[in-house]
């Protein structure tokens, strides 16, 4: 092979690379001009590029999901909800009447026509097909510390059932904090117990009453353990309340800072063994 | 962020993107049916995370949720089609290794790619190993440039571009085949 001067690779396997890139139109025109020389003189090339050509037309020739009226309702309701008419303050999202049909599709329906519903109970409503699903009573709770219970289970349960259960991945206090920093302008303290077998995971925003919060994820051997603070303006610390309902266990106290909800899935002693270590960390 | 802004930002950002969305979980997930409910979570985190959404290309950011929630479907429902990180890097140097064969005797005709069928070209995508099969689907059918796959994946854009080069490779020899 003759030496050609116009920077381009000699090498035949990314000269081709180079066939495609121009295809993509990834090339400067000064590139793609010295590529198009190479492509005049060089038949292999050529029928190269007349391929990669070819395969575009054949490609754009596959149909493009449309994403169907029922899937756009779906999404939707996620994020399109008239927030005027939704109900101020917490929004229940196991107020489901136990009537409700929960075929696998319906779930969707009444979070798309009722406009009473925000996301949080459409992601909620999956956390409810699940614990149905596995057998378990549905949670129902009323009164503000419960609604907010309530709401905490659900961002526990969605978090189990989502893509990540954290949004930033570290066990280094040091990137969680400023994460949560960076984004909510405050968090909680962050204390890593890995010595003593709970291993902080990662933090993530939860939205509770409309209000983004910090949320800390630890793991305990194959269980997650969510942690969320609610930033309160002083009052008095409160010791450990327990809160655990339908399989799930759930503590709550609060310093002077933050107001805690601890949920998991573990035993309840486990879970108590978590809020004594993280209270005696978070107290230096 | 007020939940009215956040949730203007999200029709803005996310709806235009819906059908990118979709075709990239059918082909990570292989199923029309589950990239439904693959897009629609990952939306539900798209939608808490809007507030990160530093601009950009929205396309590209969105795409980004949904492959990662589509292997996390696939880890969940179907772990043994899971490539570990360390069979990937097998790929690449396998992918390396082809380039020293010599070219096919008989080289695929233009004419018959570009003709091919639908349903032909399906199931050669559907046979490509899943790392090409990936950077192929983000480019020609989700049409993001080598720069924003190559970040996506994490990846150096030659790796990119050769597993691009690859991809189509395959598709072009099953297509050009004469039947």
């Amino acid at each position: 092979m003759t030496a050609h001067r116009d920077g381009l690779p000699e090498d035949k396997v990314e000269m081709t690379m180079m066939v495609h890139a121009l295809v993509d139109g990834e090339l400067d025109a000064a590139t793609a001009l010295a590529v198009e020389r190479r492509i005049a003189a060089d038949p292999e090339l050529a029928a190269e590029h007349a391929r990669v050509a070819a395969l575009r037309v054949a490609v754009n020739k596959l149909p493009k999901p449309q994403p169907s009226k029922a899937f756009l309702d779906r999404i939707q309701a996620i994020g399109g909800t008239d927030i005027q008419q939704a109900p101020q303050g917490s929004v229940l999202p196991f107020r489901m009447p136990s009537s409700q049909p929960r075929t696998e599709r319906s779930r969707w329906g009444w979070s798309a026509r009722s406009a009473t519903f925000d996301w949080r109970a459409l992601a909620a409503s999956i956390a409810i097909t699940a614990v149905v699903a596995s057998g378990a009573t549905q949670w129902v709770m009323t009164g503000t510390s419960d609604d907010f219970a309530a709401a905490v289970a659900s961002g526990h349960r969605r978090s189990l059932l989502a893509a990540n259960p954290v949004d930033v991945v570290s066990s280094d206090r040091h990137t969680v904090k400023p994460w949560l920093d960076g984004r909510l302008g405050m968090s909680p303290p962050a204390p890593d117990l890995i010595k003593e077998g709970f291993a902080l995971v990662g933090g993530r925003v939860e939205v509770v009453d409309g209000q983004p919060i910090p949320a800390l994820v630890y793991r305990h051997n194959e269980h997650l353990i969510t942690l969320v603070a609610q930033p309160r303006k002083g009052g008095e610390a409160t010791n450990p309340v327990d809160r655990s309902a339908d399989g799930f266990s759930m503590v709550s106290w609060s310093d002077r800072a933050f107001a805690y909800w601890a949920i998991t899935d573990m035993e309840r002693s486990g879970l108590d063994e978590f809020v004594t270590r993280f209270r005696a960390a978070a107290a230096i | 962020m007020l939940n009215g802004e956040a949730q203007a930002r999200f029709s803005q950002v996310v709806t235009p993107h819906l059908g990118d969305a979709l075709a990239l979980a059918r082909w990570l997930t292989g199923s029309a049916a589950d990239a439904e409910d693959v897009v629609q979570d990952a939306c539900m985190k798209a939608y808490a995370g809007i507030g990160g959404y530093a601009g950009g290309n929205a396309r590209a950011w969105l795409l980004t949720i949904v492959r990662n929630a589509s292997y996390t479907w696939l880890a969940r429902n179907r772990p043994r089609d899971i490539v570990a990180v360390g069979d990937l890097n097998d790929l690449d140097d396998m992918s390396a290794a082809h380039r020293d064969q010599p070219p096919e005797s008989e080289s695929p005709e233009a004419s018959l790619i570009a003709k091919a069928d639908i349903a032909a070209l399906e199931a050669a995508i559907v046979a490509l190993p899943e790392p090409f099969r990936e950077t192929l689907v983000l480019r020609d059918i989700n049409g993001l440039s080598y720069r924003e796959i190559a970040v996506m994946l994490d990846v150096p854009m030659g790796t990119v571009m050769s597993r691009l080069a690859r991809a189509r490779g395959q598709l072009m020899s099953d297509l050009g085949r004469a039947r």
